[in-house]
């Protein structure tokens, strides 16, 4: 891992106004993403973990440029890309590629995989003709799948080989940044290691960068080296996978942790901090720390003062008025 | 690279055969073995007619069907088979060529209004405005401002038809931009011609083809209309509707100038539109797959 | 096998298929389990391995127009489910016997408020007034633990949010002192946070009213907080059964410990270095349930698998305290750990 960022994200902000009313003025906005800083190296993985709403997905979308952010910088290999425009994004995408949640809806049901596989290449001008069927065979093979099924239509494949394309279309122009969005969620467990694997291997073969979103905590666990925890369009919690783990700071990140599953009967009833409630809606986040309504430490100074992101140990940023440095013992033990 | 190739048990993918393809959509069977007889009619015409459409002959009016006239004879003499196989052509003609240039312009201006959301509201309310006119009043209007034939018919229909396409292939477009795989290609760096081109167009194909079934069922009895009305081709032409309007007035004691020409129309309106049933449930995934 | 005591459901060597263009689906090849009153029994598998199909057919709920139930027996408090009338099914349904399922949003009518909802349920089955029905789904609703129960009656299911929404669908379910409640991913569409929460009222709620639950899942994390004994379902056939803690202690069917193994854990500490642990992946696909299958489904996949395993389908074994496998090579696989 060398030191230097891939990508830099800096105060970014995606709000997407709710129109009402008789003349569709605009009412309110949904803040799907409030101001949101991190960075991630060359072959490193950030984790962006949290629930429905959170904004996550959102985040990998504006980083991609298909949406435009409200506010913030968005530093693609040390060059500033957030204000271009489509036309001089265009020759930007080469250097940061995704992966869909869903493999069903994200390939055109009427393209043969190999011309989806192999279409990044003719746009960039990077392979034509008979080289880019070379290389789009290259990258079947390199993806686990028989170059014979570049034939194939996308229906005519299994989930987890159908992820596989996605992987090779992202793959196709070799960029220094993927996007995978919840790669993993709709695939079933057996076909889910082995598109795990896959990404480790490739992660580790071409020094990618991941911005690797996903709601579950294990997954999150086995590929990533840092994770950001997000909770209504702010990270709540930013440090390396094992502090994250073994001593979480924020109230959130525990309440994750402690109402996740393991497959292990003897840990059942050992949970013991589950907050209770809802997610509020991201139009009508509470005021102050956004968590104060779940939150199991909440004081009145947390209704109404939003708590800056802190590094308060290296490495390791929590935005929480209750975690002086140091932070209380009482509050850190997890039970299990 | 120790990656376990994992496509190795896929269904085997089913050959094409007539028979089930029959057996599993009746409707687009039945309704292309009509169309393709009427379309053969209509070519053919020259040689199936057994008699000149056109020849006046007073002395054999209004004559029942017989080995000499298969469908009996009008008010002039003239051939009531052979003036319905003549008109075949007209109703073809003028059904195909509606669908064809809605559908063109429809596809176009569908396009449009859902890929560059700028022009959407402007041509959509232009869209309905036309919506609003009645065909036969337009071509009433038409014809009155220039001689009446073939041509004006058509522009006549084809006008409030093809919002009806607009509305269709933008409501496509629309759900086909929202899609992941527009989004994934656009992160692979697709430029707009080409996702328009190779991603949505080919998607819009499909209802377009349906909807155009339908303008063209609905154009033919248009036609048929105007003709009746006298808005429609000159009165000397066989179309059904000319022969219908021309039969009416003997209705009590020739019922086979209306019954004819009449069973022909919605024999034809009947196949396109079992066909564009057809295609509708075939084209459609979701449809196709169930049983 | 013959009854257990105390079963108030047995299913026995159930065969449902689906006719589709491909061929018939055996979508359940003969499947066999009791569910004894008050426990939860989990049924665990990956898509497409029969485990909605069984629940389903429990149910009668299979389509008629593409499935059936080709063979078998469910026996329901001694009574043959798979023989009675459409009329005496829906008397069964939401009564004795009721079901949630995975989207509860597709599952409540979103043109009725929730309470009428539940009052409907409880007027038809039990027969009281609608002013009692009301009352009942007060009382469910304030069971649920839904917050301000009196006024969330009035509210339609776009109000609620989706475990909001779960915990109506529970609450309807339940509204009727059902003797089993079957649950269809019952959390898969929810939060982490709120499946927790979930999950905890359901075996909450079971304790008190001594509901059994049948909870399908493919969640082995769910199935291990949540069920007492387990079955493994693959490719429609049940390839292992066991208490939570025996399989979770010793899995013995290779596909159970390759689920196992293909997991990331959240809860093993491997990865000291900084270096991220291979999860174990089972190779292959799930077999293409329109083709017959010859001997074990699972062979295909499986390094134990031998010629006899290609050929032979293995019977159910009982492997100790009632663990119960099919699998030729159960000897090897146990020595190997």
């Amino acid at each position: 891992m060398s030191d230097a960022p891939v990508l830099q994200v800096e105060g970014l902000v995606k709000h997407f106004p709710i129109h009402g009313g008789l003349l569709q003025r605009q009412v309110g906005a949904v803040r799907a993403v409030d101001g949101v800083t991190f960075s991630i190296r060359r072959g490193e993985t950030l984790g962006l973990v949290g629930e429905s709403g959170c904004g996550k997905s959102t985040i990998g979308k504006v980083v991609l440029k298909l949406i435009e952010p409200t506010a913030g910088k968005i530093v693609l290999a040390g060059e500033d890309v957030t204000a271009l425009k489509p036309g001089t994004m265009w020759t930007h995408r080469r250097r940061i590629q995704t992966i869909f949640q869903d493999p069903y809806s994200s390939m055109n049901p009427r393209l043969p995989s190999g011309t989806i596989v192999g279409e990044p290449l003719e746009n960039f001008g990077i392979a034509k003709g008979a080289a880019r069927d070379d290389r789009v065979a290259q990258l079947f093979r390199r993806v686990g799948l028989r170059p014979e099924a570049m034939r194939k239509y996308a229906h005519e494949f299994s989930g987890g080989q159908r992820q596989r394309l996605g992987i090779a279309k992202a793959l196709s122009v070799n960029p220094d940044v993927i996007v995978a969005d919840e790669p993993v969620s709709a695939l079933d467990v057996s076909v889910q290691a082995q598109v795990l694997n896959l990404l480790i291997d490739l992660q580790e073969e071409y020094g990618l960068a991941y911005l690797f979103i996903s709601h579950d905590l294990a997954v999150m666990r086995h590929i990533s080296h840092r994770i950001a925890v997000m909770y209504l369009g702010r990270i709540v919690e930013l440090t390396d996978k094992r502090t994250l783990f073994t001593q979480p700071l924020h109230p959130y990140t525990e309440a994750l942790l402690s109402a996740a599953t393991a497959p292990d009967p003897k840990r059942r009833r050992q949970r013991k901090r589950i907050v209770q409630g809802d997610v509020p809606s991201p139009a009508k986040p509470p005021p102050g720390c956004h968590f104060h309504t779940r939150c199991l430490y909440a004081t009145a100074e947390c209704k109404v003062t939003a708590p800056p992101l802190l590094e308060v140990a290296p490495g390791h940023h929590v935005a929480c008025l209750r975690r002086p440095v140091g932070g209380d013992p009482g509050l850190l033990s997890i039970p299990g | 690279m120790a990656i376990v190739a994992d496509d190795l048990a896929l269904p085997p993918a089913r050959r094409f055969s007539l028979w089930t393809a029959i057996r599993r959509n009746p409707t687009i069977a039945i309704g292309s073995v009509l169309l393709t007889a009427l379309v053969v009619i209509a070519i053919f015409a020259p040689l199936i007619a057994t008699n000149d459409p056109f020849k006046i002959a007073p002395v054999n009016r209004l004559r029942p069907p017989s080995e000499r006239w298969w469908f009996g004879t009008d008010q002039f003499g003239r051939d009531i088979f052979s003036r319905t196989v003549y008109g075949a052509r007209v109703s073809l003609v003028v059904g195909l060529s509606v669908a064809a240039f809605s559908s063109i312009l429809g596809l176009a201006l569908g396009l449009a209004c859902g890929y560059f959301r700028r022009v959407d509201g402007f041509v959509m309310r232009i869209m309905d405005g036309l919506m609003a006119i009645p065909s036969i009043l337009l071509a009433i209007a038409l014809i009155t401002l220039s001689r009446p034939g073939l041509g004006i018919v058509i522009v006549a229909i084809v006008i409030p038809e093809v919002p009806r396409i607009v509305r269709v292939v933008r409501a496509v477009v629309l759900s086909i931009r929202a899609q992941p795989y527009i989004e994934s290609a656009i992160a692979g760096g697709t430029k707009n011609w080409k996702l328009l081109s190779r991603h949505i167009l080919p998607n819009t194909l499909a209802p377009l083809i349906v909807q155009s079934t339908y303008v063209c069922a609905s154009a033919m009895l248009i036609e048929a209309s105007l003709s009746f009305l006298g808005a429609g081709v000159p009165p000397e032409v066989p179309s059904w509707g000319n022969i219908i309007a021309q039969g009416r007035t003997f209705f009590q004691i020739a019922p086979w100038t209306i019954m004819i020409p009449g069973a022909f129309l919605a024999v034809t309106v009947l196949a396109v539109n079992l066909l564009g049933d057809g295609l509708r449930d075939r084209l459609d995934p979701r449809l196709a797959r169930r049983l | 096998m013959s009854g257990t005591p105390g079963a108030i459901l047995e299913v026995r060597d159930l065969h449902t298929q689906f006719s589709t263009l491909d061929g018939v689906v055996r979508a359940v090849d003969g499947v066999s389990f009791d569910v004894a009153r008050g426990e939860t029994l989990g049924i665990v598998g990956e898509s497409g391995c029969g485990k909605s199909v069984t629940a389903m057919s429990i149910l009668r709920l299979i389509p008629p127009e593409t499935g059936r139930i080709a063979a078998g027996s469910i026996k329901f408090e001694g009574e043959e489910l798979t023989t009675l009338s459409e009329e005496e099914m829906k008397r069964l349904r939401g009564h004795r016997i009721s079901m949630i399922f995975q989207e509860p949003m597709t599952s409540l009518n979103p043109v009725l408020t929730v309470g009428t909802q539940i009052a409907e349920n409880v007027v038809r089955h039990l027969g009281v007034s609608w002013k009692q029905g009301r009352e009942r789904a007060f009382e469910m609703l304030d069971l649920v633990r839904i917050a301000d129960a009196r006024r969330r009656l009035d509210e339609y299911p776009h109000q609620l949010s989706g475990g909001m929404r779960q915990r109506v669908m529970i609450a309807m379910a339940l509204s009727c002192d059902p003797q089993v409640l079957i649950a269809d991913e019952p959390t898969t569409a929810l939060d982490v946070t709120i499946q927790a929460q979930i999950l905890d009222l359901m075996i909450e709620l079971k304790e008190k009213t001594g509901t059994a639950i049948v909870l399908i899942t493919h969640d082995l994390g769910v199935v291990a907080e949540t069920t007492e004994r387990v079955v493994v379902m693959y490719a429609g056939r049940k390839v292992e059964q066991a208490t939570v803690e025996q399989l979770f202690e010793e899995p013995l069917h290779p596909y159970t410990r390759g689920l196992m193994r293909a997991i990331p854990r959240l809860d093993v500490e491997a990865d000291a270095a900084g270096t991220r642990p291979r999860l174990q992946e089972i190779p292959g696909l799930v077999p293409i349930l329109t083709q017959p299958i010859v001997g074990c489904a699972f062979a295909p996949r499986c390094g134990f698998a031998t010629d006899r395993c290609r050929s032979e389908r293995p019977p159910l074994v009982d492997a100790g305290a009632g663990h119960l496998v099919a699998c030729w090579e159960l000897d090897r696989v146990r020595r190997t750990a």
